[in-house]
């Protein structure tokens, strides 16, 4: 039936969608040319990067539209987005080496930079080379927000501690991007893989309000304040830096009452999950109607908490219970409370594309045999480049602290990762592990991946303070 | 008895050996190691920093399971050794197989084999001569190098590629065998300290992790150390120009950096830290006559260092205290951090500027202190207006020095690793057979096509297929006249046989 009426629709929104977005795209171009011409200097890397961010944005609104119609023209026009969109951020890419001399990993700014521009070629190459078209509808929101997260984070060169001069370095975070790239690909295709397998909509319901609810439980857990305030990094708009207490220790400020939002958040975005509880327990399938209701609401909240977080954490002052007076804070302090706020609403939307567009999506997406191959080929490529991102890494530490293996927990967190594949890699080719079972490993695989990249960094201590 | 001895003997192998141990030893490996990430580890953190993060009783409780400690533990350590003897135990239960399957190929297919193989063809051949030389060629064009097999009743075609596949996996895990036997060997015999060297000082003590002294046979002598920064004051270069002393000669010299240690008899020294020592190198002062009869006079000392300023006078730096505190007409050390400096001088003079005769030969001693204190003493009755117009702290280089004699092993299997992990993935076992087949009912000849791959199936059937619209187009070249001469010529022995069927 939603198949039908879209064939029907399709030649008129067909080409709307590209008009708006086309139109749109020189819209914003023009501006940006009108501005450039005012400053009198085209080629830095901030225009680069606004280029970008536009052309991905173009690119990232025709996947989506191919997304939820399937119309294939989108994808032609869409990934030629994508290319003009990755020509500029090679550009900025090239450009932020020339300046700052060594290879763009030494910040989080220039870990985002590379990581962007591997995300978009990986797509291309997915899109072409194995013809996963709809993976765009995926990767490139996520660029988008690393190209926004880039605008808020501090972007000027700065020199290379002596720690981090060394070859063996650029060797283990290239090496690092890649196998990350490569889990998340993997991710992916374990994912589409389940929708393949015909796995029910609402356990997908069950992970999206899963993953939801973890992003809105830490928040509230972590920086949740007395009486209703919210825990955020202060933020020296002059040094554009966070201010630091003593070594390690940052300061915090606590704007009022944004805790509350952020709690009452917590409980709705909780409610899909909750429901769907309920209709397994009851067995009404009554239930899950309310669920599919509760994520309309939960996106709304996100939507809300998302702007309450924006107004009031964009800028002010704001007290702190450690020092007294006030201090200011930004967005560019938590950069990764905001990628999650954003993740969170994107991940719920990306369920509600489910729901709607499921047959859809079926018709568009390899046979589910296919994407098991591929999810097992893309970990075949992921775990060597753990290895040797590992055994770079090790090489280094010798170099530098005198120690190839220090348990550090970033290290333990990195050798955990490997095992978690190892352990998929012998599940799969002594004991045949094909199917749903194999890509739920894959699945963890990737959530390892995450917390060894975020997690460590952010939760743990450790000698891994640079990146 | 021993053959219920011998039974548990067998069945404990087998449990060892089992993938599901396996990973159950795995799991508990990936547990273990994410809580020693997660509790507070006593050898990287401060004891009060413990102090304050658990309570007493929890602590005490960490402490007794050992997960303030996980990684030095005597039962994470069992465990890793536990994993080493599964996959010790594991390869050498699979082993005999797999050199057997790597030592004596498969080369005929039986009729069993070919009923369940996959993928499989059979393509109409003209004779069993014509077929098995299409074939042949057809592979060979394909880069393989094919086989004539010829038995006493049966013939055909065998290829294959990249056998030593079978074995790669068992590469990986001596690879990983070898890493853990290189860690164990640090462990046992190798040693970390920390060795803090002042600007021209020689010492051999190296500070061990447990607060014990180490003493080399050589000796380390630090030269000169820096810093150099870059233009926003941030550090870019720590270095230290070094030299090995043994029986009083300098056997080696080396200026280390970061990334760039000083390698000596199998003991390796990391620059790791650089700062001032809270020493003064020298302190710069201008002192100018009290009576105003004289010109102002630039002087430098280190501390104990006398220094005339006229005949009868002198001038000695006696004490250096980087923070200080006056109180009850005393002066206090508050710290050790270069906060608050003063420091004590004393001006001797031979002879007072209001000496009576008795005094004459007895020296007087003014004290001084900068920044002037009036409490302590007055300044102002030397006979010299002294001012410090410089502070140049001495500096010390912090060096890292380990000894691990197990890293060759670590670094080799590393190595051994990519090697094997390359051919585990990358490196296709390919199998290919072409068997003349009769049809006993028609008397019709088929060519029968097999063929098998370890890994990548569907890549490898796209492989199949080539070769069998390969074998097809060769067949269609094959003229017919020569193939009577062929099957004379090469096998001969077998046109008795098929006459009788």
């Amino acid at each position: 039936m939603a198949r039908a009426k879209v064939e029907q629709q399709q030649p008129a929104s067909g080409m709307t969608l590209i008009v708006m977005v086309g139109l749109a795209i020189a819209f914003l171009l023009f501006m940006a040319f009108l501005n450039v011409v005012k400053q009198g200097n085209l080629l830095n890397e901030s225009n680069l990067l606004f280029a970008a961010l536009i052309f991905y944005s173009g690119a990232g609104a025709l996947y989506l539209g191919f997304g939820v119609t399937g119309t294939e023209s989108y994808v032609k026009f869409a990934s030629f987005a994508t290319w003009l969109g990755l020509a500029a951020n090679t550009a900025a890419v090239a450009h932020r080496w020339y300046e700052a001399g060594h290879p763009p990993f030494a910040s989080v700014y220039e870990m985002l930079l590379s990581f962007v521009w591997t995300l978009a070629l990986l797509t291309l190459v997915a899109e072409k080379k194995y013809g996963v078209k709809v993976i765009g509808t995926v990767t490139m929101p996520v660029a988008i927000v690393g190209v926004v997260l880039m605008q808020l984070l501090r972007t000027d060169v700065h020199p290379l501690v002596p720690a981090l001069q060394s070859t063996w370095l650029h060797v283990h975070v290239t090496l690092a991007m890649l196998a990350y790239a490569a889990c998340a690909l993997s991710f992916a295709l374990a994912m589409m893989f389940l929708i393949q397998d015909n796995m029910k909509t609402e356990t997908f319901l069950t992970f999206t309000s899963a993953g939801t609810l973890a992003i809105y439980a830490s928040v509230v857990l972590t920086r949740f304040e007395k009486w209703g305030g919210l825990n955020l990094a202060a933020w020296n708009p002059e040094n554009k830096a966070e201010v630091f207490l003593s070594k390690g220790v940052r300061l915090f400020v606590t704007i009022p009452d944004l805790g509350w939002v952020m709690a009452l958040a917590l409980l709705i975005v909780a409610s899909p999950l909750l429901f769907c509880g309920l209709a397994r327990w009851k067995r009404n399938s009554s239930f899950l109607t309310i669920a599919n209701r509760a994520v309309f609401l939960s996106i709304l909240i996100q939507v809300m908490a998302l702007v309450m977080f924006l107004i009031r954490a964009r800028e002010g002052r704001y007290p702190s219970l450690d020092a007294d007076g006030l201090f200011p804070t930004s967005l560019a302090a938590s950069p990764f409370i905001l990628s999650a706020l954003v993740g969170g609403i994107f991940l719920s939307l990306l369920y509600l594309l489910l729901l709607w567009r499921r047959k859809d999506l079926e018709a568009l997406l390899p046979s589910a045999v296919q994407l098991d191959r591929i999810t097992y080929k893309t970990i075949c490529l992921a775990f060597p480049l753990l290895t040797l991102m590992i055994a770079a890494g090790a090489y280094w530490a010798n170099q530098t602290w005198g120690s190839y293996w220090s348990w550090d927990p970033k290290e333990t967190w990195a050798a955990i990762t490997w095992l978690v594949y190892a352990g998929y890699l012998h599940m799969r080719i002594t004991r045949g592990w094909r199917g749903r079972r194999a890509a739920y490993f894959a699945i963890l695989g990737f959530a390892v991946v995450m917390f060894t990249f975020f997690g460590v960094t952010y939760l743990l201590p450790g000698l891994h303070a640079y990146a | 008895m021993a053959v219920e001895f011998s039974a548990v003997a067998r069945k404990t192998w087998q449990t060892i050996a089992s993938i599901k141990t396996g990973v159950v030893l795995l799991i508990l490996v990936v547990i273990l190691a994410a809580a020693g990430t997660i509790v507070l580890q006593r050898p990287v953190t401060e004891p009060d920093e413990m102090q304050n993060a658990y309570s007493p009783q929890v602590l005490r409780i960490l402490d007794t399971l050992g997960l303030t400690d996980v990684f030095h533990s005597w039962w994470f350590l069992g465990l890793l050794l536990l994993v080493s003897s599964c996959i010790i135990a594991a390869s050498v239960e699979r082993f005999p197989n797999s050199w057997r399957y790597f030592s004596r190929p498969y080369k005929y297919p039986d009729e069993s084999f070919r009923r369940a193989s996959h993928p499989q063809k059979s393509i109409p051949i003209a004779d069993e001569e014509s077929g098995l030389v299409a074939a042949q060629r057809a592979l060979h064009d394909m880069g393989f190098k094919p086989e004539r097999i010829v038995r006493e009743d049966h013939f055909g075609i065998f290829a294959e590629r990249h056998r030593i596949s079978e074995l790669a996996v068992y590469i990986v895990h001596a690879s990983l065998l070898l890493i853990f036997f290189g860690t164990i060997v640090d462990g046992f015999w190798g040693w970390r300290g920390t060795l803090n060297l002042n600007e021209g000082q020689t010492s051999n003590l190296v500070e061990l992790r447990d607060g014990s002294a180490r003493k080399l046979p050589f000796a380390i002598r630090c030269d000169s150390a820096g810093q150099d920064n870059y233009k926003d004051g941030t550090p870019k270069k720590w270095w230290s120009k070094l030299a090995v002393v043994a029986d009083g000669r300098d056997i080696k010299k080396k200026e280390i950096v970061v990334n760039d240690p000083l390698l000596y008899n199998g003991v390796r020294f990391y620059q790791s830290s650089y700062g001032p020592n809270g020493k003064v190198d020298k302190l710069s002062l201008v002192a100018v006559p009290s009576n105003g009869s004289g010109a102002a006079q630039q002087i430098g000392l280190a501390v104990n260092d006398t220094v005339s300023l006229d005949a009868n006078t002198s001038v000695r730096f006696v004490q250096f205290i980087p923070d200080y505190a006056v109180r009850d007409g005393q002066v206090y050390r508050k710290s050790n951090e270069l906060e608050n400096p003063a420091v004590h001088l004393i001006v001797t003079s031979k002879i007072a500027a209001n000496a009576k005769d008795k005094d004459k030969d007895k020296n007087k001693d003014y004290d001084v202190w900068l920044p002037p204190m009036e409490e302590i003493a007055d300044n102002s009755k030397a006979p010299y207006m002294l001012q410090a117009t410089d502070l140049k702290m001495g500096h010390f280089t912090g060096l890292q020095v380990s000894h691990e004699p197990g890293q060759w092993g670590v670094w080799s299997g590393v190595v051994l690793m990519g090697i094997g992990l390359a051919f585990v993935f990358y490196v296709i076992h390919m199998r290919f057979w072409a068997v003349p087949v009769c049809d006993p009912k028609t008397g019709r000849f088929s060519l029968w096509l097999g063929g098998s791959s370890n890994r990548n199936r569907d890549a490898f059937e796209q492989r199949f297929i080539e070769l069998v619209a390969a074998v097809e187009a060769e067949l269609e070249n094959i003229p017919n006249t020569s193939q009577q001469e062929q099957v004379a010529g090469t096998a001969g022995q077998r046109t008795g046989s098929l006459e009788a069927v």
